[in-house]
C-alpha cells in the first residue's frame, strides 16, 4: 500500500476527463445529431463519477432514467425534426469569442473558489480507506417516507435539527409528473374537432 | 430506525399536523385525478369538466380559509410542515387564500371565452391546477429543494399553457420561447442552489441561516485569505436569482415577457402576470427572510450578542476585495449612518451583511425593472404587449417592499412586517386588476378579432360598461386617488419611508417618478377607448350576461376597496404579524 | 491551488473541490450551448448539462468518500440529485413537446425564425 497508485483517483481523472471533453464537444459541434451522441457519453461519464463517490444508487439512476431516458427522448426529438438544412447550426464568431471568454473566467472562478475554500479539500488517503461502505438505497429509501438514518452521524445538533424527510416531495413530484404527461399528451395529438369560429387567439 | 419509528412518526407528524393544513392543495390534486378519471367512463364523461373543475376550486378556496374567520391569521404560530419541507403561517395562508381564489376566477374566465371547451377543458384544468399547486409549494418553500420544485412545478404547466392554441404559429413560439428561457433560468439557479447548500451544510432555510451566523461572514471578509468563501456565497445567492428573476420578470430577466404575453392567449397572460408574480413575489420573501433571519430571533436578542467591531473590520475589508465581494461590504456606512438618524438598535447582527446585500440587488433591480418597464411601454400598439411591460413595471414596485423587509428585519420587526403585507395588499389589488384587464381584453377579442389599440377607439360608444371598466382598471394600474391601485403604492411608499437610508431614498423617487411616467401611456389608452371617435370599419361589440357580469364583478372591487381599504388592508395586516416567530 | 491539484496526483484521493472542478466546466459548457445553439434541441441538451453539472455538487456535498462522517450535506445531496433527475426528465418531455409543436407549425427548429413576436 501506502504510495502506490490510488485507483480511484485514476478512474476520477478518466471519467472526468471524458465528462468535460464530451461536455466541451457538445459545445463545439455544429452538427446536432453529434451534439446529441456526445451529450451522452457525457452523461455517462457523470455517473462514473457518481459512483466513484459512493453514490451507486443515483449513479445507476442517471445512467436509467436520464441516459436510458431523457436522453433517448431528446434524440428521438433530433430525429423528428432533423432536416437537411436544419442540422448544420453555425453561429457567428463575434458571439464564440464572447462567450468563450466569459466562459472561461466563469470556470477560472469557479476552480479558484472550489480550490481555496478549507472544507472541500481531499481527505488522506489513510481516511478514505477508513470509510465504511455502507448501503445507499436503504437509506435514500428511508428518505422518501419519512426518517433520516444520517441523523445518526451528524454531531451538530443544528445541521441533525435540518435534516428534513422527502416525503412530501416524493409524492408531490407524482401529480407533476401527472401534470407534464396531459400537457406533453395534449400538445402531442390533434385537435379533436374543428376549431369553431370564434378560435380564442 | 426500525419500521415502527417511521411508521409513528408518519402517523404524528404527517397525517396528524401537516396533512390537515395542506388540504388545499390536496383538495387539487384530487379534482386532477378525478377530471382525468371521469372521462374514462361513458357514464361519467357526460359530465361537464368545467363543472368538477369549479367544484374542486370552489372547495379548495374553502379549505384555505381559516376556520375561525380571517381574524385567525393572527393567531397562526409559525411551524413547519412535512418534517421542515414547507413552512406554515400566515403569510403561507394568506397566499394561498388569493392563489385559489384567482383558481376559482381563471377557470370561469376561461370557460366564459371558450379558451376551455368541452373536449380539451380536462387537460386545461388539470394544467392550470398543476401550476397552481406549485405556486402554493414555492409560497411556502422552507427547503431547497422545495424552492427548485415548487419553481419547475409553477413553470412547467404553465409553459404547455402559454401554447395552449395549438395551430396558431404565436403561441406555439410563444411557448417555446418561455420553455427554452424557463428551463434555462431554472438550470442556473439549480447550480446556485448547490453551491449555497455546498457551503452551508444544510438544504433547510432556517438551518442554513443558522449556519450562516456561524459562518462569520465579517470575520472572513476581514481575514483578508478567506473571502473565496463569501465568494461563492454570493455567486450561489446571485444565481439563485437569477431564476427568481426570471419568475419575476425582472431586468435583465424579463425579455421573455412582452413576447410570451403577445403570443399566449389574453387568459393565460392574466394567469402568468397574477397567479405566476404572486408567488413568486411570495417566495422572495420566503428567500430573503429565510437567509436574512433566524426564526425566534429578535433584534434585541442580536443587539446582546452582536459584536460592535463587526462592521468597522467590515468597512476595513472592503478596500481590498475583489467587486463581488465590496457589495456586500459596502452597505456598511450604510447601517452606520441608520445607527446615527434612527436611536433603534442598529442593524449590526451577523446576517446583517446578507441582509444588505439582498436589499441592494433586489433594491437596485427594482428599480431598474420599473423604469424599464414603464418606458417600453410607450410606443406599443398591441394591447397585451403593452400590459405586459405594464406587469415588468409592477414587478418592480412590488420587489420594493420586500427589499424594504428585508432592510428592517434587523432593526424593527414589526415594521418589516408591515412592508410584506403591502406588498400582500398590492398584490390583492393587482389580482383585480390585471385579471379584469385581461378579461376584457380576452372578451373584446373574441367580439372584434382584434388585440390592437387602435381598434378600441370608440369603445365607449359600442359598448360603455367594457370601457369605463377597462378605464377604470387602467386608472388605478397608474395608482390615481379613487381606485385601490393608489392605496397600494401609497401603502408600498410608507413602508420605503419607513426603512429609510439613502436605498429606500432612491427607491421611493424611483417609484414616484415611474408612477409620472406611467400616467401617459395608460391614459393614452384611456383616451382611446373613450374620446377618439371609432373608426369607420368597427365592428359591433357584443358581450354575453355573463361576460359582462364578469367584468363588472373583477372591476367594482377595484374601486371599492379603493374607497374602503380597510377589510383587505386588516388582512393583509393579520398575515404578516407572525411572519418572524 | 496548485498545491491541491497536482500534487500527489494519483496516490492520493481527490476531494469535494476536483468534483466541482468537473461540475464547474459542465455548468459553464450547458450555458455556453444555451447562449449560443440557435437550434431549440441544442439549447435543450445545454440545459442538460447545467443540470448535471448540479448534480455532480450535490453528489459531492453528500459524499462521505470526498468529505468524512459527519460533514457535509448528507443524504440531502443524493436525494436532491435524485429529484433533478426526474424533474429534469419531466421538463425535457413538455419541452419536446413544445418543440415539435413549434416544428409543424413552422417547419422548423430554428429560435431565430421565432421572429413574430418582436416589435
Amino acid at each position: 500500500m501506502g504510495d502506490g497508485i490510488y485507483w480511484p483517483t485514476f478512474f476520477f481523472l478518466l471519467f472526468s476527463a471524458l465528462a468535460c471533453g464530451f461536455a466541451l464537444a457538445v459545445v463545439f459541434s455544429r452538427n446536432v445529431v453529434r451534439m446529441a451522441f456526445y451529450l451522452v457519453m457525457s452523461l455517462a461519464s457523470t455517473a462514473g463519477l457518481f459512483f466513484l463517490a459512493g453514490e451507486d444508487f443515483v449513479g445507476a439512476m442517471q445512467l436509467m432514467i436520464y441516459v436510458g431516458g431523457t436522453l433517448v427522448l431528446l434524440i428521438f426529438g433530433v430525429m423528428l425534426t432533423s432536416q437537411k438544412q436544419f442540422v448544420e447550426m453555425k453561429t457567428p464568431a463575434g458571439q464564440w469569442i464572447v462567450g468563450l471568454v466569459t466562459g472561461c473566467a466563469l470556470v477560472a472562478l469557479l476552480w479558484m473558489a472550489a480550490f481555496e475554500t478549507p472544507q472541500w479539500q481531499p481527505i488522506s488517503r489513510a481516511e478514505a480507506e477508513a470509510v465504511a461502505v455502507q448501503p445507499t438505497a436503504t437509506p435514500i429509501g428511508v428518505a422518501l417516507t419519512n426518517g433520516r438514518v444520517d441523523q445518526l452521524d451528524q454531531p451538530d445538533e443544528t445541521l441533525r435539527g435540518g435534516m428534513s424527510s422527502y416525503l412530501l416531495p416524493f409524492e408531490i413530484v407524482s401529480v407533476h409528473l401527472l401534470v407534464v404527461l396531459i400537457g406533453a399528451a395534449y400538445l402531442a395529438r390533434a385537435k379533436r374537432r374543428s376549431p369553431s369560429a370564434a378560435a380564442p387567439g | 430506525m426500525n419500521l415502527q419509528t417511521i411508521v409513528n412518526s408518519l402517523i404524528s407528524d404527517t397525517v396528524t399536523t401537516s396533512l390537515p393544513l395542506f388540504k388545499p392543495e390536496l383538495v387539487l390534486c384530487v379534482t386532477i385525478v378525478v377530471l382525468l378519471v371521469t372521462r374514462l367512463f361513458p357514464g361519467l364523461n357526460k359530465i361537464p369538466p368545467f363543472a368538477i373543475a369549479l367544484l374542486g376550486g370552489i372547495v379548495a378556496l374553502w379549505a384555505s380559509l381559516p376556520a375561525g374567520g380571517i381574524a385567525d391569521w393572527a393567531k397562526i404560530e409559525r411551524q413547519e410542515l412535512f418534517t421542515g419541507m414547507l413552512t406554515y403561517d400566515a403569510v403561507t395562508a394568506f397566499i394561498r387564500v388569493f392563489l385559489m381564489a384567482f383558481a376559482v376566477l381563471f377557470i370561469v374566465l376561461a370557460r366564459l371565452t371558450g379558451l376551455a371547451d368541452r373536449e380539451d377543458g380536462q387537460d386545461f384544468y388539470c394544467l392550470a391546477f398543476g401550476s397552481i399547486i406549485g405556486m402554493c409549494i414555492m409560497a411556502s418553500a422552507n427547503h431547497l429543494l422545495t424552492l427548485f420544485l415548487g419553481v419547475e412545478m409553477a413553470s412547467v404547466p404553465s409553459y404547455v399553457l402559454s401554447g395552449v392554441v395549438k395551430g396558431r404559429r404565436r403561441s406555439s413560439e410563444a411557448a417555446l420561447k418561455y420553455a427554452v428561457y424557463g428551463a434555462g433560468t431554472a438550470g442556473v439557479m439549480l447550480y446556485g442552489v448547490s453551491l449555497l447548500a455546498g457551503i452551508l451544510g444544510s438544504a433547510h432555510l432556517p438551518t442554513m441561516a443558522q449556519q450562516l451566523v456561524e459562518f462569520d461572514i465579517a470575520g472572513k471578509l476581514a481575514e483578508g485569505d478567506q473571502y473565496m468563501q463569501v465568494l461563492v456565497l454570493a455567486l450561489g445567492g446571485l444565481m439563485l436569482g437569477v431564476g427568481l428573476a426570471f419568475k419575476l420578470s425582472a431586468v435583465p430577466f424579463h425579455f421573455w415577457c412582452p413576447d410570451v404575453f403577445e403570443g399566449a392567449s389574453a387568459e393565460v397572460d392574466g394567469f402568468l402576470s397574477v397567479a405566476s408574480k404572486a408567488a413568486a413575489l411570495a417566495l422572495l420573501v420566503r428567500v430573503g427572510i429565510g437567509f436574512g433571519h433566524v426564526p425566534g430571533e429578535t433584534p434585541e436578542s442580536v443587539a446582546a450578542a452582536a459584536r460592535p467591531t463587526a462592521t468597522v473590520q467590515l468597512a476595513a475589508a472592503a478596500a481590498d476585495v475583489p467587486p463581488a465581494v465590496r457589495l456586500i461590504a459596502d452597505e456598511a456606512p450604510v447601517t452606520d449612518g441608520d445607527a446615527e438618524t434612527a436611536d433603534a438598535a442598529a442593524d449590526t447582527g451577523p446576517l446583517s451583511p446578507v441582509r444588505s446585500f439582498f436589499v441592494q440587488v433586489v433594491g437596485i433591480v427594482s428599480v431598474i425593472t420599473c423604469t424599464f418597464g414603464n418606458l417600453a411601454a410607450y410606443g406599443q400598439k398591441n394591447i397585451k404587449r403593452m400590459l405586459a411591460y405594464s406587469t415588468i413595471a409592477h414587478a418592480g414596485y412590488m420587489m420594493m417592499p420586500v427589499a424594504a423587509a428585508v432592510a428592517l428585519v434587523g432593526r424593527d420587526q414589526a415594521a418589516a412586517g408591515d412592508a410584506v403585507s403591502s406588498m400582500l395588499l398590492y398584490a390583492a389589488f393587482y389580482l383585480f386588476m390585471n385579471l379584469g384587464a385581461f378579461a376584457i381584453i380576452a372578451f373584446l377579442r373574441n367580439s372584434m378579432q382584434s388585440e390592437q389599440i387602435d381598434d378600441y377607439a370608440g369603445l365607449i360608444g359600442r359598448s360603455p360598461l367594457v370601457a369605463l371598466c377597462l378605464t377604470g382598471i387602467l386608472v388605478s394600474l397608474v395608482g390615481i386617488p379613487p381606485m385601490a391601485g393608489f392605496i397600494g403604492k401609497f401603502r408600498i411608499f410608507q413602508s420605503l419611508v419607513e426603512a429609510g437610508g439613502p436605498l429606500m431614498m432612491f427607491m421611493l423617487v424611483a417609484a414616484g417618478l415611474n408612477t409620472a411616467i406611467s400616467l401617459v401611456y395608460y391614459l393614452r389608452v384611456c383616451k382611446t377607448v373613450c374620446i377618439d371617435s371609432p373608426p369607420d370599419t368597427s365592428r359591433p361589440v357584443a358581450l354575453g350576461f355573463f361576460a359582462s357580469a364578469y367584468v363588472l364583478a373583477l372591476s367594482l372591487p377595484v374601486l371599492a376597496f379603493g374607497i374602503l381599504p380597510n377589510s383587505i388592508a386588516q388582512w393583509a395586516q393579520a398575515a404578516t404579524a407572525g411572519l418572524f416567530g | 491551488m496548485h498545491h491541491f491539484m497536482l500534487a500527489n496526483l494519483l496516490t492520493e484521493p481527490v476531494g469535494v473541490a476536483h468534483y466541482m472542478a468537473v461540475g464547474a466546466v459542465l455548468f459553464v459548457c450547458g450555458v455556453l450551448c444555451m447562449a449560443l445553439k440557435r437550434n431549440a434541441l441544442g439549447v435543450l441538451m445545454g440545459i442538460e448539462l447545467v443540470l448535471n453539472g448540479a448534480n455532480l455538487n450535490f453528489i459531492a456535498f453528500g459524499s462521505r468518500f470526498l468529505r468524512g462522517e459527519g460533514q457535509g450535506l448528507g443524504l440531502d445531496g443524493p436525494l436532491m440529485a435524485l429529484f433533478v433527475i426526474v424533474l429534469a426528465a419531466a421538463e425535457a418531455a413538455v419541452a419536446l413537446a413544445i418543440v415539435l409543436n413549434f416544428y409543424n407549425n413552422y417547419d422548423s427548429v430554428d429560435i431565430d425564425r421565432a421572429d413574430q413576436l418582436q416589435g
